[in-house]
């Protein structure tokens, strides 16, 4: 087949070989063994064109080629980036010339300056962008150099979700473009712009830290809605309830994540005023808003996304629970919102003493949703007493435990909804002179309150602590920079900020809260050699957040001193002197039972008593720190998100930009370092990123490199409490689980509860059943001890015991078959034409090849002679063939046939490697049968 | 009690259990349970406008083989397989492999429906094209055996000819051909095009999975009780099924890339058909034809690892139903 590429302008000109291997070979410079990985990619490329491919499509082939190659070799990872960099600079600064990176740099840096000016003619950019920088200098501060510090993922997301563009959708700006785009719609109101400008550049260009997905996508815009998060409390008028509905329309549009609260909306049955009719309940009104954030695209890149929270008092509770199922009248299912109870230490007193809970209509009981603590306590025990003396409408009685056992079901098997704690939130608050904070936000970190006067907002930006790891140790200084510089781009966020809702600018411009997070956690353990699930861990991390939180209230005291209070300041408790370690103590003696944190400091040097005497007289911003989940700017700073731990060592991400294959840089540079890389990549694919069962790696390696379902789920508790402790908003903390056990689900989340944990995020269950695996070698029999038609061949094998070496290669069946063979016919065996081809061939002769055996080439895997005729295995064969043992055989059958399908302990056939399960320590039964029965696997 | 055999009173008590096995994937089954309407099809729409013609071709051809083909081992799971099987758990689980099949078909409808297509010609291409026709003619000519009167399910050739049959709709058409249609719904996925479309296909892929280990399950274990089975001519005779089951996919997938697009022609898929075919002989005990390589890298991040999913930006596949068991489980003891 002779193929054709479709230029850009239409016209065909003949595939060319040289062409492609010439822009393989430049973006494999530099690294290990180019040659073969140039081989490599090309002749993978070459299998997948058609003729008519488009130049781009041809780009993308390459590309494509590259990343499917990462899971062998993460210097893939490195080409597929620099490929797609070339792609981005010559849609951006046109055409230069690629065997001269000086030509590059230069045009990069005249480009932005086009750039800017363009994009304020174009009516893109603001025009202070022109106005108020010295835009030449700007330009000669871009370092293009650090777009190698991108991994493919982190670059894609760039390109995807952040970049300005055109109207046919390419891009207006190379990365370093953007970076400054960012700093620069964030200094607007700096004595010298310019000069701050470069300093953000600089923190953001490096991954020290990165700027919310809003602020990415509005900064330095004509359009600049740079808030990450808004919290509305919806009231019971109808009025009301439309507007919200119009609200969370605007919120939505300007890219802002939102949560939403419910619980004031009448019960099911509460009678109406006006027509003497009774409510519909909250759910038809949910409903709506459903509905309409599917409308919407946020910042033209995603629908809307939203959470709704109800306090589990309220009478239509349970219907709450089932507004996630995923079965039932679609009307009364929410198909986009998410759902988030919100609980009070009462529930969670009653659950622990067995007690009754009552739930109430909140047109009875308007004032549970405004009080907290133990003034909630009080008034809700007035409520029973009413109740039961027949003086209200309606209550609701349902045993404590049993309602929580049944959050915790939804949880497990919808992921909804996420529990969160209103009292931990509204004890340890701030701010709450401003009010009641009656919900978290879509992602559970924010704590602000709201009312009907006022939208809560957030703006966010997200410190890379992996960045600030250098040879094992953290560098503070470097960090404490990191940390003022984002604080202050935060606090000059807000008066550029341009909010679409007169009630979310109001709370901001008068609460100017931000929320300063922390990504790379898991990253930044990996690169100490830490264990995620240890006490020194731990106290690292106790150690990392009271550090960050230190320098972010300092940061912000002294921008009071220079910009002013923000202007509900007094009344705060910071005003009074306190900073937020000291709720601790607020929320212990309110609630009445110990909080289990520890409370020691593990940072010396940091005297809180001269900061406390600062912050009394005058903060900057009503909070501070929140860390989010990072789902797509920790992709761009090539790190883990937030607190998260390792998803697992090897893992794909279901992204809207796209689909990726993950794979742990931290872990494969260690194995490599160890000799140990080669010999185990297919199993770390086989084993779905789960290093434990892989015996060729030693034991302190595996104690880093846990996935997150290996790994204790008391141990993201312990995390979330010992960081939770020092900060004013709280963390997206997800949660990760193999069991199903819901009585060992209860006490998990009892303990968060327990430790002062504000709230938790979505719960990923590991899943029991998986698809049947497609690259790594799978044989669904050999895990049975079936041997199927393989017995007959066992029985040849004994009549021709002394031709064994024969039999192997004849294939015995092979030969009454006449079927019409395709043209890629097998090799009888193909190891040794894998030994053939060497590993110098000149590339640009390798395409032709292709066709004529690219089983050569594809995979580094030898076809392997089947075990089943190994001499030394045939004594266990034979005997296997009269009495099919079950549970022995498989164990050493096929060392590397993966039973794929079912996750470990799944169901009765079982991945036959020695399994441990790490709650118990316990050892699972092998054999079918008896696994069924055991509870560990279940 | 065997697992075949005429049917017999004893036939429908499900203890003493017989086949964990089958139990087992009748339970993991249940807790699979997904519904169409879980996933919203808005952006895949655009992306369909957005695609060139070969693409929406491939698109369109996929699902003109899949919706009836789902059908079709219905048909064959009720005539041909329930029937002749005495064990109840086996029973259970083809109860739930029917629903889900139909399941599948109306998630097939459900994209019909939404996606801009003539839906008539869609119906009508298994009717037509020849390559598809002789794809659901291989299908049928092993079903009609099993429908006809003289069958007797005893006899070594009642026997053989069951195998034949599960071997023909179990291991070619769900086992090799449904794959290589997994293969190209999934690739649009990785391009970052029809998301939702490649959710779905996310779960039938799931689904799949299981009904052909179910399928693998009963082969090994009908040959595992009946030593007249195992024949080299029968052993041959299977292995020329598989064989030109992989030889009508080759004609098929032609009419499927008659040029190709972005990263899929027909060749590739062809190898890998092949490559799936070599892994379904090895798990019938026999050896490989084809010694082809995976030429789909890709799919490791497809179908081989967990998937993270960001809940607010895609529906999450992975999730399963059940749970009430384990806590009250506990609490018995």
């Amino acid at each position: 087949m002779s193929i054709s590429i479709t230029k850009f302008d239409g016209t065909k000109v003949p595939f060319n070989a040289d062409k492609i291997n010439k822009s393989i070979e430049r973006a494999c410079q530099g690294l290990m063994d180019p040659i073969s990985m140039v081989t490599q990619i090309a002749t993978e490329t070459e299998l997948t064109l058609y003729d008519g491919i488009t130049t781009n499509e041809m780009d993308q082939a390459t590309i494509n080629a590259a990343l499917q190659n990462v899971k062998d070799d993460i210097a893939y990872d490195k080409v597929a980036t620099r490929l797609l960099l070339k792609t981005i600079y010559r849609k951006v600064v046109g055409e230069y010339d690629k065997d001269n990176d000086d030509d590059l740099d230069l045009k990069h840096q005249a480009g932005f300056v086009e750039f800017v000016k363009k994009g304020v003619v174009d009516g893109k950019l603001d025009p202070r962008m022109v106005e108020k920088f010295d835009l030449k200098e700007l330009s000669k501060a871009l370092n293009i150099e650090r777009d190698d510090l991108f991994q493919y993922a982190g670059l894609s997301t760039f390109e995807n979700r952040y970049a300005l563009k055109n109207m046919d959708q390419t891009p207006r700006e190379t990365p370093q473009y953007f970076f400054m785009r960012v700093a620069m719609g964030l200094s607007y109101n700096e004595e010298n712009p310019t000069l701050w400008a470069k300093r953000f550049y600089n923190k953001m260009s490096r991954f020290e830290y990165i700027a919310g997905g809003s602020t990415n996508l509005g900064a330095g815009t004509i359009n600049p809605a740079l808030s990450n998060c808004f919290l509305l409390e919806i009231q019971d008028d109808m009025n009301n309830i439309a507007k919200s509905v119009a609200d969370v329309m605007l919120l939505s549009k300007g890219s802002g994540g939102i949560g939403a609260s419910v619980t004031k909306l009448r019960a099911t049955g509460s009678p109406l005023k006006s027509n003497n009719g009774v409510s519909t309940g909250p759910t038809p009104f949910a409903k709506i808003i459903d509905t309409a954030i599917r409308a919407i695209q946020r910042g033209g890149k995603k629908k809307g996304a939203l959470a709704f929270y109800m306090e589990n008092w309220h009478c239509d509770f349970p219907d709450f629970i089932d507004w996630k199922h995923n079965a039932g009248d679609d009307y009364l299912r929410m198909r986009t919102a998410n759902t988030a109870a919100y609980i009070s230490d009462e529930f969670m007193k009653r659950v622990k003493t067995n007690a009754p809970w009552y739930m109430f209509d909140p047109a009875e009981t308007p004032d549970l949703c405004e009080l907290y603590g133990n003034a909630f306590s009080l008034r809700y025990a007035e409520y029973v007493e009413l109740g039961k003396q027949g003086q209200l409408r309606v209550f609701k009685q349902v045993p404590a435990t049993e309602l929580f056992r049944k959050m915790l079901i939804s949880l497990q098997t919808t992921a909804h909804p996420w529990i969160t704690w209103k009292d931990n939130i509204n004890l340890r608050a701030m701010n709450n002179n401003t009010g009641t904070i009656h919900m978290s936000n879509l992602c559970t970190e924010i704590c602000l309150p709201q009312d009907k006067d006022n939208i809560a907002v957030c703006n966010l930006a997200s410190l890379n602590l992996a960045v600030h790891v250098v040879n094992k140790e953290i560098n503070w200084g470097k960090l404490e920079e990191s940390v003022r510089l984002a604080i202050r781009q935060l606090d000059n966020l807000i008066d550029i900020n341009v909010l679409p809702v007169p009630e979310a600018v109001k709370s901001d411009s008068e609460n100017r809260a931000v929320g300063l997070g922390v990504m790379g956690v898991a990253d930044a353990l990996e690169k100490m050699g830490l264990p995620y699930e240890s006490a020194p861990a731990y106290d690292f991390i106790d150690r990392i957040f009271e550090f960050i939180s230190y320098m972010s209230y300092d940061e912000s005291a002294n921008l009071a001193v220079t910009r002013g209070s923000y202007k509900h300041f007094e009344g705060s408790m910071w005003s009074k002197g306190m900073v937020p370690f000291d709720t601790l103590d607020v929320m212990e003696r309110d609630r009445g039972v110990k909080v289990t944190v520890s409370r020691e400091s593990k940072h010396r040097g940091l005297n809180w008593d001269v900061l406390r005497a600062k912050v009394k007289k005058g903060m900057r911003n009503a909070t501070l720190l929140a860390t989010a989940p990072n789902a797509n700017i920790g992709l761009i700073a090539a790190t883990t998100p937030g607190v998260d731990p390792r998803f697992a060592q090897v893992f794909s991400r279901n992204k809207i930009s796209g689909k990726y294959l993950d794979i742990n840089h931290n872990l494969v540079k260690d194995l490599k370092n160890l000799g140990l890389w080669e010999e185990v990549k297919e199993k770390i694919v086989e084993f779905q990123g789960d290093i434990s069962g892989i015996t060729e790696i030693p034991d302190h390696i595996k104690a880093i490199y846990k996935t997150s379902f290996t790994t204790s789920a008391y141990a993201f508790i312990e995390v979330a409490a010992r960081a939770q402790k020092w900060m004013d908003q709280a963390i997206s903390r997800n949660m990760y689980l193999d069991t199903r056990d819901i009585d060992e689900t209860m006490k998990i989340y009892m303990t968060a509860w327990e430790k002062g944990v504000k709230s938790t995020y979505y719960l990923h269950m590991k899943p029991r059943h998986t698809a049947e695996q497609s690259t790594v070698n799978v044989n669904k029999s050999s895990m049975t001890g079936k041997v199927g038609f393989g017995a007959l061949k066992r029985v040849a094998e004994v009549k021709t015991n002394d031709e064994s070496e024969l039999l192997a290669d004849s294939a015995p069946i092979t030969m009454t078959v006449e079927a019409e063979i395709p043209v890629m016919q097998p090799v009888a065996h193909v190891a040794p034409v894998q030994h053939a081809v060497p590993a110098y061939v000149a590339p640009q002769h390798v395409p032709q090849m292709a066709y004529v055996a690219p089983v050569s080439y594809a995979a580094p895997e030898p076809v392997s002679v089947p075990a089943s005729i190994q001499p030394s295995l045939d004594i266990d064969r034979l005997r296997s063939i009269n009495e099919p043992v079950r549970s022995a055989a498989p164990a050493y059958e096929a060392p590397r046939g993966g039973f794929s399908e079912v996750s470990r302990g799944g169901f009765s056939e079982v991945k036959p490697k020695p399994k441990v399960i790490f709650a118990g320590a316990k050892t699972c039964p092998t054999d079918p049968a008896e696994l069924a029965q055991c509870d560990s696997c279940q | 009690m065997t697992l075949i055999g005429k049917p017999s009173p004893e036939d429908v008590n499900l203890h003493p259990l017989r086949y964990q096995w089958a139990y087992d994937l009748y339970n993991q089954a249940v807790r699979n349970t997904w519904f169409p309407h879980e996933i919203a099809l808005k952006e895949d729409l655009a992306d369909f406008e957005k695609m060139t013609e070969d693409e929406r071709h491939a698109v369109k051809f996929v699902m003109a083989f899949f919706n009836p083909g789902e059908l079709i081992v219905n048909r064959v799971l009720a005539l041909g397989v329930y029937p002749y099987l005495k064990s109840p758990e086996c029973h259970l689980y083809l109860a739930k492999q029917m629903w889900e099949e139909a399941n599948h078909c109306v998630a097939f409808e459900y994209v019909l429906e939404t996606f801009p297509f003539d839906r008539e010609t869609i119906y009508n291409v298994h009717l037509e094209v020849e390559s598809m026709k002789a794809k659901e003619a291989f299908v049928m000519k092993f079903l009609t055996r099993m429908t006809d009167d003289r069958l007797d399910i005893e006899t070594t050739e009642g026997k053989k000819d069951f195998i034949r049959n599960l071997v023909a709709y179990n291991i070619v058409m769900e086992g090799i051909w449904f794959y290589s249609g997994f293969l190209v719904a999934l690739s649009f996925r990785q391009r970052n095009q029809l998301r939702n479309f490649g959710s779905m296909i996310n779960w039938v892929l799931r689904d799949e999975s299981l009904h052909l280990k179910f399928g693998i399950n009963l082969i090994h274990n009908v040959l595992e009780e009946n030593a007249d089975l195992l024949t080299e001519e029968f052993a041959a005779e299977i292995r020329a099924i598989i064989i030109e089951g992989v030889a009508l996919e080759n004609a098929y997938n032609k009419d499927l890339f008659p040029t190709g697009i972005l990263g899929l022609n027909a060749d590739y898929v062809n190898q890998y058909v092949q490559y799936v075919a070599d892994r379904r002989l090895e798990e019938l005990g026999l050896e490989k034809q084809y010694g082809v390589t995976n030429p789909a890298k890709w799919m490791a991040g497809a179908t081989d690892v967990y998937e993270l999913v960001n809940f607010f930006e895609s529906q999450n596949t992975s999730y399963e139903v059940d749970s009430s068991a384990s806590g009250s489980h506990k609490k018995a003891e």
